[in-house]
């Protein structure tokens, strides 16, 4: 975010209606009727009834077998301090029955990629560590990868933003070369997501979104060839949702997204369509208590990918065709006053995730709003997911929710506004011109605005906040404390490699990154190189800095 | 009447999320203020923004550890010790505390809007401004 001024004649001020009726509708706007029943579903969808889980266009869900054949992975988000304190995190969680892992980044070096001795990172060095370990170069990520069993779990190496993924992917997989895996047998993720990066986290310096689309189509390209079980990037509607989107811009912005990475990967010409369908297809969405909203909201996400990869890219082959879900609940529901009750709110999340047959599934802490998760609202967040799996009986049956009037037919009016959003989105010049715009940014700033409205005129009434404020727990939830000597170890490790690495070789291994970054080879393999030659995340970022410049971040506020 | 008293709000963390100063900033815009956006800068730059643009209030977002916050503070107070601070943002109550402590109120998630503008009218002495 940049200096700026709130301009006096910006979009409208907050108006105060305290006369207007309630109405009943979905958070996004969609009118509710008090009940529904077959008229109620447009005759192109009700043709779709018969059309069971495995079958397209998949709205059902894309396993005919659903939960029966695979459980949903127990995946939350981890990590804080140094390295060991990260690695010590996510053996808790995996001993405590976490399915995958995901290893999170220091925002302060990694999201801008500098070292920590950077002088904007000195001027807050005790945030360091605040949200993720500080991995500044291999040594450090085989800190925090230490003992986790990597060749049969499913990580997630981190590079939420665009800028860091190439190194924090390349990071982890010269530590699973080291150990002797084949990369071919290695399954996981990155993200390298765009929503975070140029809409709902707003870095200090990033790459302009043009150099950040080529480095998704490199990441993207090199998966496809050297890592065939490796999703390579996750597109997060998350963020956007977060950040304000409603369900179906969050739905139609993602799937503007994809066409901005499966075009551009056309363009190139090195890959095959129905190749990166499959390897773009793991995507990231968010659930809130709008409960059959936000389950609806997964249904359509999986027929649009359907119509959307036949129509426009001619793919035909099924796996290809097929739309895998991960969702986080929403953080922004969280709320920092009476945070036992978000506990109740996450459970309700979860549900919403597991009736909309999502693949994997990550809760909110319940002091999600107060700090990073403590020990404890991590193995809460895990206990609601078992409880959903083994004491409900849910995931006996695929699409429970199925053949609901209601259901049904909020399925396809956000599948039909979504598709509007998406020409919405075109019409400005696409997704990446939305973002340079400002476009998209000024869509979920109305939403914002709107809600706060809705919660000072008493429209919206959130339980322990707005309303209900009366609170007897002999519990304080006070937050977890943030670990007080990552900068000082880090600062050391920093040292040390520079001291201690063969620097012949990382500076020839920097000259050919940088020769990359100038010419339109896959980047993957020069930063593979770097990482093996024991070069810094900051050095990285100065090659990226000096070859692309920065992004001319829209007004935000 | 005066003119629309100035108030700079700025970030104290490199961290980007701002729906939080999104909102807060249109309602202090909405209730009568000249809001003035700093983005991610450190004490000494915002020492320098409050005497370029001539504050009468500052408010930090706060998104990282407190002492980050109470290093900044200090640095306000050593330079314009008649200078009001307020924050908000996500503030554990321990931390809280420690800000309440220096003199400085303290909004985390869930406060209300009125509530904040109508710390800032105090704060700046402005408590009759219209809405």
């Amino acid at each position: 975010m940049r200096l700026g001024r709130v301009s006096a004649d910006g979009d409208d001020a907050m108006q105060r209606d305290d006369k207007a009726p309630p109405a009943f509708a979905t958070r996004s706007g969609i009118p509710l009727k008090p009940s529904y029943g077959p008229d109620d579903v447009p005759a192109d969808h009700r043709a779709l009834a018969a059309a069971l889980p495995g079958q397209p266009p998949y709205h059902r869900g894309c396993f005919p077998q659903g939960y029966r054949s695979k459980p949903w992975r127990i995946f939350q988000l981890s990590g804080f301090g140094k390295p060991e304190d990260e690695n010590e995190r996510i053996k808790f969680l995996l001993k405590n029955g976490e399915t995958g892992f995901l290893m999170e980044h220091d925002r302060n070096t990694a999201d801008h990629l500098y070292n920590v001795d950077h002088p904007d990172v000195v001027a807050r060095r005790e945030d360091v560590g605040m949200t993720g370990a500080v991995m500044q170069s291999v040594r450090e990520v085989a800190i925090c990868m230490d003992g986790l069993p990597i060749e049969r779990t499913y990580g997630h190496a981190g590079g939420a933003v665009v800028q860091h993924a190439p190194f924090a992917l390349a990071a982890y997989w010269t530590v699973a070369k080291r150990r002797g895996i084949d990369l071919r047998e290695l399954g996981g993720t990155g993200q390298s997501d765009f929503f975070l990066t140029y809409l709902g986290c707003v870095t200090k310096q990033q790459v302009p979104t043009a150099a950040g689309l080529r480095l998704n189509a490199d990441i993207i390209e090199f998966c496809g060839a050297n890592l065939p079980k490796w999703v390579p990037v996750s597109i997060a509607g998350y963020n956007g949702g977060d950040t304000g989107l409603n369900a179906w811009q969050e739905l139609g912005a993602v799937m503007a997204n994809a066409i901005e990475y499966l075009d551009e990967v056309k363009r190139r010409g090195h890959m095959d369509m129905t190749a990166a369908a499959h390897r773009v297809g793991g995507v990231n969405f968010r659930t809130t208590m709008e409960i059959f909203e936000d389950a609806a909201k997964l249904r359509a996400a999986r027929k649009m990918w359907h119509t959307l990869l036949r129509d426009r890219y001619g793919v035909t082959d099924e796996r290809a065709l097929k739309m895998r879900i991960h969702i986080v609940t929403s953080g922004a529901y969280m709320t920092y006053q009476q945070p036992f009750n978000n506990i109740v709110r996450g459970t309700l999340m979860a549900l919403t995730a597991v009736l909309g047959g999502t693949q994997s599934l990550g809760v909110s802490g319940y002091d999600e709003a107060i700090s990073i998760p403590s020990e404890h609202a991590h193995q809460m967040s895990v206990r609601i997911q078992q409880i959903l799996e083994h004491e409900t009986n849910i995931p006996a049956v695929t699409d429970p929710l199925g053949g609901s009037y209601y259901v049904e037919a909020l399925t396809a009016e956000l599948e039909r506004r979504g598709w509007e959003f998406v020409d919405q989105v075109l019409a400005q010049g696409g997704f990446l011109a939305t973002i340079d715009s400002g476009w998209l940014h000024a869509r979920a700033r109305e939403n914002q605005h709107a809600q706060a409205l809705a919660e000072m005129n008493g429209q919206l009434k959130i339980v322990g906040v707005t309303d209900f404020k009366d609170d007897i727990t002999p519990f304080e939830v006070d937050g977890f404390p943030p670990v007080s000597d990552a900068y000082e170890v880090a600062l050391e490790r920093l040292n040390a490699v520079r001291r201690e690495r063969h620097e012949a070789g990382a500076a020839e291994a920097l000259r050919n990154l940088e020769r990359t970054c100038r010419n339109t080879d896959n980047i993957m393999p020069a930063m593979m190189q770097a990482l093996d030659a024991e070069v810094t995340l900051g050095e990285v970022g100065e090659v990226f800095r000096q070859a692309w410049g920065d992004w001319k971040t829209p007004e935000l506020v | 009447m005066d003119a629309a008293p100035r108030i700079l709000l700025a970030k104290t963390a490199l961290d980007g999320h701002w729906r939080g100063i999104s909102v807060v900033a249109r309602a202090l815009r909405d209730g009568g203020f000249q809001v003035i956006l700093g983005g991610m800068i450190t004490g000494p730059e915002i020492v320098r923004a409050a005497v370029d643009e001539d504050v009468d209030l500052v408010g930090l977002n706060v998104g990282g550890h407190v002492e980050v916050a109470e290093r900044i503070i200090a640095e306000i107070r050593s330079s314009r010790p008649d200078l009001p601070v307020f924050a908000g943002g996500v503030i554990a109550p321990w931390a809280a505390k420690r800000l309440k402590a220096l003199g400085v109120e303290v909004y985390p998630p869930g406060s209300s809007l009125d509530d904040i503008v109508a710390c800032a009218r105090r704060l700046t002495g402005h408590e009759q401004a219209s809405a």
